[in-house]
């Protein structure tokens, strides 16, 4: 099958790419990477975030370059976004632990932009919502899919933080967790057979180990 | 939907009631070692001894990276540094070993600089997916651990690397849980345990199929409130040496302005990870943009040696349709929880948990013989059969438990709970690298290293789970060893790039090219460095 040809411009460059492939892989190309910057290629580090727009009226909005499949018609115009300094996290968190290190938690106007923008299709503005009534185990599971792309903030004009409010809730309530019976492992000295097994593995040459490991891991013990 | 594969869709739908109550295909163990050597990759004779530098005529390299051990260095014939920054301890690399290195270094009062080529983060580790292995099960011990990835390592694992690994797993398991990371738990609490291709009970934490995403973002984020400095946009051009073989520093290249910065260290740590951007034998790749090897061809030039380099890991699922995902990861849990591999006729042809160089071999086979699907763009692969996971356990497990691959196929109308993927393998990891001691120096005084740039943990096939815990583990070693055994300040020469650099010039047929190379050729992206003339 042959990729029909489209046009889109990117950053004022008019650019012919085959259909089907990203904007990123069409900027490689045409020879003009550098226009968007780039990072994982695979959805996942938030650097190649992007403004698409089409010329007949459908609705563009933001997405990742790496992503979005080119169509004819695309514009493409470069949204890079700056990290800003994190909050450090908090053991037990609360809504006022959290009002403190992001004050602008209540300015929230509910408009909804966080939620458009979000690559990762994460109810945001919600999550914001949740945030301010304490709601952080729910929150901390909308924001388990973020890249911290840092649209949602770039684009919220009463200057909330969604996505580094995310990952404080995610870290605080991760911190504050106990893991009893992993905390049990690691203090108990070993449970005796080790020293047996360790001797057992890594006795002989090459074939002879690699054959007395193919043996034990069948049951993991000696016996 | 994926109406030029129709005939074999109807197929698969058809053996798929029949396949439910079906144990896999029964392989044993001379077959497997057959079917490696028969169609892994590794044994497609596509390598050649290198004739220059510390394994020259000794040790065999794919063609590309040879290419690159030969190539000429970047910086400009008659470039002198001269200290623009000065540091104790300079990291490269921006993903998950520099930032735990980084991290481990926090209280020693020392300076601490971590040079990321593209931005803190952009890396390997952020895109891994499935998980990261402890062994925390009932039934399972260090010693099993190992077991396991030793066999699956075919015994060319160091030893005592892997022993490392395994004993400090649940150690840093409790370090991430600390620092904030959550992975998947048990109604009880407990971590939700899944098995992976070769381990013989279950072992591997998740944090669904975003795992290493998880990781890195804590990581990122604990490194961003502490004391270090980082460069984003600064790529290591070349290693500076005291004029004694003692490493003593880089010569950087910032992307943005083109100008070279001569950093002065007490120690180096490279952690450039790996080289799946080379596209070995034209394979797709996992891998990141910056995954081009670096650190090979500067620890080497420096006099390291490289270990089990001809050995890389061809993912056995990577995404071959839609033609714009093709070389992204399927993660190999959704094989531990149930997915078929299927050939064209929709008959499971491998155990889908043997090793992935087995089960790699065994697609490539399938294809081979004809038995493999066509894509439009002309490319083939097998099926991964996701339905019946929903099937078995329950509508919207496929969504909950692999929220990353429902996102990434929906964009193309693929729902993978209604369809089968296509898959084929794709480059993922460099099982070698470096070699390192157990304290992750390196054999050249002043050079430390850790991460997917070593080699030896994994013998020459790693397991799944075991590059997370790699850099958690031996990030943490080699800043460990930093403070213990940080050698004074010397002078930064050349003197060993030069001294290469002149080796190569005897040499009757040099490749066309410069290292290290930084970016993928595909890319476009140049090295271009403004050179100040004083």
């Amino acid at each position: 099958m042959e990729f029909p040809s489209v046009q889109i411009v990117v950053a004022g460059n008019i650019i012919q790419a085959r259909a089907g492939e990203t904007i990123v892989h069409a900027l490689w190309a045409a020879g003009l990477a550098r226009h968007v910057q780039t990072g994982c290629v695979g959805g996942v580090c938030g650097a190649c975030t992007v403004s698409v727009r089409f010329k007949d009226g459908r609705k563009g909005g933001t997405d990742l370059a790496c992503m979005r499949p080119v169509e004819d018609g695309m514009e493409v115009f470069p949204f890079a976004v700056d990290p800003v300094p994190p909050a450090p996290p908090a053991n037990e968190p609360t809504v006022e632990k959290l009002r403190a290190v992001y004050p602008t938690l209540d300015r929230c106007a509910k408009c909804g932009s966080c939620t458009a923008a979000c690559p990762m299709s994460i109810p945001v503005m919600d999550s914001v919502l949740r945030m301010q009534r304490g709601e952080f185990e729910a929150a901390a599971e909308d924001f388990t899919t973020c890249i911290h792309c840092g649209l949602c903030r770039a684009v919220c004009e009463d200057k909330v933080k969604p996505h580094n409010m995310g990952i404080w809730v995610r870290r605080s309530l991760g911190m504050s967790q106990d893991y009893p019976a992993l905390d049990q492992r690691l203090v108990s000295a070993g449970d005796g057979r080790a020293e047996s097994e360790w001797a057992y593995l890594l006795t002989g040459d090459e074939a002879e180990r690699l054959r007395r490991a193919k043996s034990f891991r069948e049951k993991g013990t000696l016996s | 939907m994926m109406e030029w594969a129709r005939d074999s869709l109807e197929k698969i739908a058809r053996t798929r009631p029949q396949r439910a109550e079906q144990p896999p295909p029964n392989l044993d163990e001379r077959a497997v070692d057959l079917l490696v050597r028969d169609y892994h990759p590794d044994r497609a004779g596509m390598e050649r001894l290198a004739a220059v530098g510390p394994n020259a005529g000794t040790q065999r390299f794919p063609h590309e990276l040879a290419d690159l051990l030969e190539a000429d260095g970047l910086l400009p014939e008659g470039f002198h540094p001269s200290v623009d920054l000065a540091t104790d301890v300079l990291i490269v690399g921006g993903g998950g070993a520099g930032a735990t290195a980084a991290l481990t270094l926090e209280d020693s009062g020392l300076q601490v600089t971590l040079a990321a080529k593209l931005r803190l983060g952009d890396s390997n580790t952020v895109m891994a997916e499935g998980g990261i292995q402890a062994a925390l099960g009932p039934d399972d011990s260090t010693r099993r651990r190992f077991a396991d990835s030793y066999a699956g390592g075919h015994g060319k694992n160091d030893a005592e690397l892997l022993r490392i690994l395994c004993e400090r797993g649940p150690d840093r398991i409790r370090w991430l849980t600390r620092l904030g990371c959550l992975f998947d738990r048990n109604a009880d609490g407990t971590f939700r345990l899944r098995s992976c291709g070769g381990s013989s009970t279950p072992r591997v934490l998740a944090c669904r199929d975003y795992t290493g995403l998880e990781i890195m973002r804590v990581l990122r984020d604990a490194l961003l409130q502490g004391q270090t400095q980082v460069l984003n946009h600064h790529s290591a051009a070349e290693l500076l040496d005291d004029g004694h073989g003692q490493v003593t520093g880089a010569v950087l290249w910032d992307s943005r302005s083109g100008k070279l910065v001569s950093v002065s260290a007490r120690a180096v740590l490279l952690a450039t990870g790996g080289s799946g951007q080379l596209h070995l034998q034209g394979y797709p790749t996992s891998n990141h943009l910056g995954a081009t090897g670096d650190g090979l061809v500067l620890a080497y030039r420096q006099g390291c040696r490289l270990v089990h380099m001809d050995s890389f890991q061809y993912h056995p699922s990577g995404a071959c349709f839609p033609e714009a995902l093709a070389g992204q990861l399927v993660t190999e849990s959704i094989r531990s929880i149930g997915a078929h591999l299927l050939n064209a006729d929709g008959e499971r042809f491998v155990d889908e948990l043997l090793y992935r160089d087995a089960v790699a071999s065994a697609i490539i086979r399938e294809v081979v013989e004809r038995r493999g699907i066509r894509t439009p763009a002309g490319r083939y692969g097998v099926w991964l059969d996701t339905p019946p996971i929903d099937l078995k356990k329950g509508e919207g497990t496929l969504r909950r438990q692999f929220p990353g691959l429902i996102h990434r196929f929906e964009r193309y109308g693929i729902d993978p709970a209604r369809y089968p993927l296509l898959v084929y393998p794709t480059l993922h990891y460099q099982n070698g690298g470096i070699a390192i001691d157990s304290q992750c120096r390196t054999e050249v005084r002043g050079l430390w290293a850790a991460g997917e740039v070593t080699g030896g943990v994994h013998g020459t096939n790693r397991l799944m789970g075991n590059s997370l815990l790699d850099i958690a583990v031996f990030g943490a070693l080699a800043g460990e060893s930093i403070k213990q055994d940080l050698p004074p300040r010397g002078r930064i020469t050349l003197s060993t790039a030069i001294r290469y650099r002149e080796a190569l010039k005897t040499l009757p047929n040099r490749p066309a090219k410069a290292a290290p190379q930084l970016f993928p050729p595909a890319s476009g992206l140049k090295v271009e460095i403004a050179v100040s003339r004083t």
